[in-house]
Formats: C-alpha cells, structure tokens, sequence
C-alpha cells in the first residue's frame, strides 16, 4: 500500500508539471512573438530554446504519466479520456514550438504598422491556452467548476478570431504597398498564432464532455 | 461413503463460489482496479473465515426449517438444489441457491413426514424480499455519504480513486466474509443435523463439528472462486462497471452490510440486549440483494428506465425455485430410499434423543481427514503466496529494467 500511495503522489506531481510545462510555454510564446517583433532577436532565440526544453519535458511527462497510470491500473475508467486530455495540451506545446521555429526559418517581415495587431492577436490566443490550464487542474479537484472556467477559453478563442480576421482584412483590403506573396506570408503567420486559442478550444471541448461525465 | 455423501453440498459451494463472488469483486475486476489473482486470493481466504467464524446463525435457522436427520437425505437435497440451480440457470431463469435449498428442505420434510415450521419459513421468506429493499436502502444512505464527502473534500480524483481501490479491496474482504457466514448455510447446513465430528484441536484454537463441515464448505466456494468465477466477472462485472467507481464500492458495501446483518449472531445479541427485535439469521441471495441496490443507487439518481422485468423475475423466483427445487427433492429422495435402499431420514419424534446417520467412516476419522485437509491447505497456501509474491518482485523488475531501457534510448 506504502508503494501505491507514493506512485498516486509521483503520478499528481506529474501531472501538475506537465500543467506547468505547457503554462509557461504559453507564457514564453506571448513574450517571444513580442520579442520577434520588437527585433530582440537575442531574447527570441532564449525563449526559442526555453520552448524547447519545456516542450521536451511535457512529452516526457506524458509518456510517464501514461505509462504509470496502466502500470498501476490507475483511474480506469477516465485512463482514455485523461490520456486524450495529455495529448490534446501537449498539441498545444508543439504547435508553440513549431510556430516560433516558423518564425526563426521563414523570418516573416511584419509591417510596423501591423505590429500592435499582432502582438493583441498573440496575446489573445495565449489567453485562451492559459484559462484552458485552471480549468484542466480543476479536473482534478472541482470537476463542477470546470466548465464555468472554460467559459473564458470560449471567449479568448472568439476574440483571438475576430481580431484574426480584421487583421488579414486589413493587410489583403488595405495594404496596397506590399505584394500578394508577403500578404501570403503574412496569413500564414497569423495562422500560426491563432491556432494556438483554436487547439485550446479543441481541449476545453474535450475537458467539457470529461467534467460532465465526471459528475453525473 | 461419507465424503461421497458430502460431493452434493461441495458441489452446491463450487457452483455458489463461481457465481456470487463477481457480485464482490466483479466490478472491480472488470474495471481493471484489482487483477483477478489478488481478488481471488482475498475473496477466497475472507469467504472461508466468515463461513468457519460466523456461519453457525444461518444454518441454525434453516435447521429449524427441516432437521434432516440422515447423510443421504443431506446429499439428496443438495442435489436437488444443485440440479434446480444449474437447471434454471440453463434456461436462463432467475435462481438463488438460497431459494433452491429451502425448496429442498420443504420437499425432505413432506417426504418424511414431518411437519414444516411456518414461523421459521416465514421468517426467511420475509428476509428474501426484505434483503433487497434492505440493500436499496443502504445504498442510497453510502451512495449520499461517498457523493457529499468527494464534493466537500475536494481531493484529487487520482487520490480518490486509490482511496476507491483501497475500499474496494477492504469492503470485498468484508464482502466475501459476509458471503461465506450468510450462504454457507446453503452449502453445508443440510449435512449439519446428520454429521456429529470429533472436536478438531489445532493448538491456538479448536474446531468443532459444524465449523469442520463449514471449513469444508468454505474451501469448496473458494476452489468456485480460483476455478470458474473469473468467467462471470468478465461477463457480469461488465455490467455493473457501468456504474461510477463509487457507485461500484457502494453497492459491493450495502450488500456486505445486508449480508453480515443475516448472519450476525453477535448484532442478534446486541438488539436483545438494548431491547429491540432481532434480526432473523437467514441465508439471502447476494445476487438478489445486488439488483435492489443497483436499483437503490438508480432511483436516486433519478433514472427513470428502471428494469421492472427483472424485478418480476426476480419476484418469480422466489415462488419458482423453491417449487422446483421441493418437487425435484421428492423425486430423489423417492429413488434414493427405494431403488438404491439409502436411508434418508425419518419423522422426528419429540423427545426422542436425535442420533446422527453416518455410514462408512466415523467421526474422528473424518477429523483426521479434515486434519490432513487443513495442513494441505496451509502448505498450498504458503507455496502459493511465494510463487505470487516472487512473480510479482519479478514483474516490476522487469518493468524497471524495461523503463530505465527506454529513457536511455531516447536520450
């Protein structure tokens, strides 16, 4: 019993770090953009290693908390939904890491005049990612709030979209001084950071139907 | 000859053994919390403990009901009750063992003459329906108490669930020990009246004749248990996954606590004593006490397509089974006494001293067998233990080995 009960403290402790790995990957996503943006291409590239180190440590995690949680026979009847849980946030890590990797290869030229946009769109995407957290921790312990936490991932998601969409109205309506294939660059990029707030959103569906399950 | 005349009763504790213990650890087997190994080891060490301890109420109770006073009329109509209960479950017909020997005794007591005690039949008739409303009851009470305490104490569901897992192997336990003092009355108590062994002294503590049959007994639905039960838990423990994990404890709790009331002499005594009716010691059907809790749980949770079908065959059954049952019994004990000319009881005479029928080995011989039984049991048991305990080790090792292998490779 001693063994169960430490492998059930091992197993918690993990799982709160892989919350924390994908947190603080969002928070250094939001500060890296603004780096990029701000041409700080040193604090870029520390923040693109960082991302690395964390997004490493979140599959680690994963692979672990999956494999004790079949070792130990733990929480059968939700094993198959937290797995799907693990894998939708840890998509959520990759698609960070893979975005800033866009970043350092393609070197996307964004307009000064875009800059605000982009830095709001980034923030706003993250937002959503970052309420999508509490609301999984809350899995955990208050399945009954979950859902009411990830109103505001509904929220960040809706926003990140509209802003999504004036921006590249503004740069295929408005600007006539760059030319279609940098507009395309451009899309392609915004794409990049508003798929953050969309694999959120993908999450906070599945943490959904997994918190009603747990509570009827 | 005697141990021939005991196969029926061993028989009757097998096929008792292969069904009611996925109504323990069925749902926890089928939702992978325990292997089937550590369950079976658990059930079958509790059932045997519960039948040799606490099995004496129960069976004193249906020894009221027909004292059958000869080995041949015992092993008829534990006979009887196997064939109805394997018959019915043929056919698909709810049945219960329970049900099953009480037709039997029924059927010995017209066929010898003697007169059935209706204050003793009604007593059990009444536990039969008062079992499952008795469950429902108590597994709405748990089922309010585990939902308020998981709300209010807000621990991680991992934690939570190894609380579950730790429950569920402690109520099984309870479970399984319950089920052997409440249903070794069916297994063995007909076979009670007609054997009078020798104390058994084992140093710490000595066993006399009732608890030797009951040890029996107990081993015979803990062989069920290791032999056949795994198949049920597969197919049964299914269904009753589909409730939550602590709808599952609940339920395997409130039948554990309906089956140790019926069976209880101590609780008996302490209602004596404070003044309040005692509970009748009467053997219930585990299986019929899990429909009333599941039902218990359903109804509270507002569940509105409750199964009344079952119910009603539930309810058939318990005028169904004992009529089979008693008509199959007559029969036998028919062609037992007249074609192969074995006694197998007579009328009892008030008064006159009762001298138990045993034919081929006496009662300190069957001790020394029993002897020889249990220091078998002990060496099994020990050997068993080892060879789990060292497969175990081995598996984690492996594990291990296999883990730090994969870590490595990936750095």
């Amino acid at each position: 019993m001693a063994v169960f009960k430490r492998t059930t403290k091992e197993l918690i402790i993990s799982i709160s770090e892989f919350f924390d790995s994908i947190e603080i990957g969002l928070l250094v996503f939001r500060v890296g953009i603004k780096s990029y943006i701000e041409k700080d291409m040193e604090s870029f590239m520390r923040h693109l290693e960082k991302v690395d180190t964390l997004e490493n440590n979140a599959d680690r995690l994963q692979r672990s908390i999956e494999n004790e949680m079949i070792t130990h026979s733990i929480l059968p009847q939700h094993r198959s939904d937290v797995t799907r849980l693990l894998n939708e946030l840890d998509e959520i890590i990759d698609a960070i890491k893979k975005s800033l990797n866009e970043f350092i290869i393609e070197m996307p030229e964004i307009p000064p005049s875009l800059n605000k946009e982009i830095i709001s769109l980034a923030n706003t995407s993250v937002n959503a990612g970052e309420e999508l957290i509490p609301a999984a921790r809350a899995y955990f312990t208050a399945p009954h709030t979950v859902r009411e936490k990830l109103l505001k991932v509904y929220y960040f998601e809706t926003e990140t979209d509209k802003i999504s969409f004036n921006v590249r109205k503004r740069i295929f309506q408005e600007m006539n001084e760059i030319d279609l294939a940098h507009k395309a660059h451009l899309r392609y990029i915004i794409h990049h950071i508003e798929n953050i707030s969309d694999l959120a959103q993908k999450a906070a569906d599945l943490l959904s139907r997994m918190a009603i399950k747990i509570i009827i | 000859m005697v141990l021939f005349f005991l196969t029926s009763g061993l028989f009757l504790g097998w096929s008792l053994g292969a069904n009611d213990a996925s109504n323990i650890f069925g749902s926890a087997v089928g939702s992978r919390m325990i292997t089937f190994r550590r369950a079976a080891i658990i059930a079958s060490i509790a059932v045997i403990l519960g039948a040799v301890i606490q099995g004496a109420g129960t069976s004193d109770t249906l020894g009221k009901l027909g004292s059958v006073n000869a080995i041949g009329g015992s092993f008829t109509l534990a006979l009887a009750a196997a064939i109805t209960v394997y018959g019915m479950t043929k056919f698909s017909l709810p049945v219960s063992t329970t049900q099953a020997i009480v037709g039997a005794i029924i059927g010995w007591n017209i066929f010898t003459g003697n007169p059935t005690d209706s204050g003793t039949l009604s007593k059990i008739v009444v536990t039969w329906i008062s079992g499952p409303v008795l469950g429902a009851l108590f597994a709405i009470l748990l089922y309010i108490l585990i939902t308020k305490f998981k709300k209010s104490a807000k621990i991680h569901l991992i934690t939570f669930e190894s609380y579950l897992k730790a429950g569920l192997i402690i109520v099984g336990a309870f479970g399984a020990y319950s089920l052997g003092a409440n249903n070794i009355a069916n297994v063995m108590g007909v076979f009670v009246p007609a054997f009078n062994l020798q104390e058994l002294n084992l140093g710490l503590f000595s066993l006399s004749s009732n608890q030797q049959l009951f040890l029996l007994g107990g081993i015979a639905i803990s062989v069920g248990i290791i032999t056949y039960s795994k198949r049920v838990m597969d197919t049964v423990g299914g269904n009753i996954v589909e409730l939550t994990s602590e709808a599952a404890l609940v339920v395997v709790l409130a039948q554990s606590l309906v089956l140790f009331i019926f069976s209880s002499t101590a609780l008996v005594n302490f209602m004596i004593r404070i003044g309040l009716p005692p509970v009748p010691l009467v053997p219930v059907s585990s299986s019929q006490v899990i429909v009333g809790c599941v039902i218990g749980i359903g109804l509270y949770r507002g569940a509105r397509n409750i199964n009344f079908r079952l119910l009603g065959e539930i309810g058939i059954g318990w005028i169904a089974t004992p009529l089979v049952s008693g008509v199959i019994t007559f029969f036998s004990l028919f062609f037992m006494k007249n074609i192969f000319n074995i006694e197998v009881g007579h009328k009892i005479i008030e008064g006159a001293p009762e001298t138990p029928v045993m034919t081929g080995v006496t009662g300190s011989e069957m001790s020394e067998i029993m002897k020889y039984i249990l220091l078998g049991i002990l060496i099994a048991g020990t050997v068993i233990g080892l060879y789990y305990y060292l497969l175990e080790r081995k598996k984690t090792r492996e594990l291990k080995i296999s883990e730090e292998k994969f870590w490595k490779n990936l750095k």
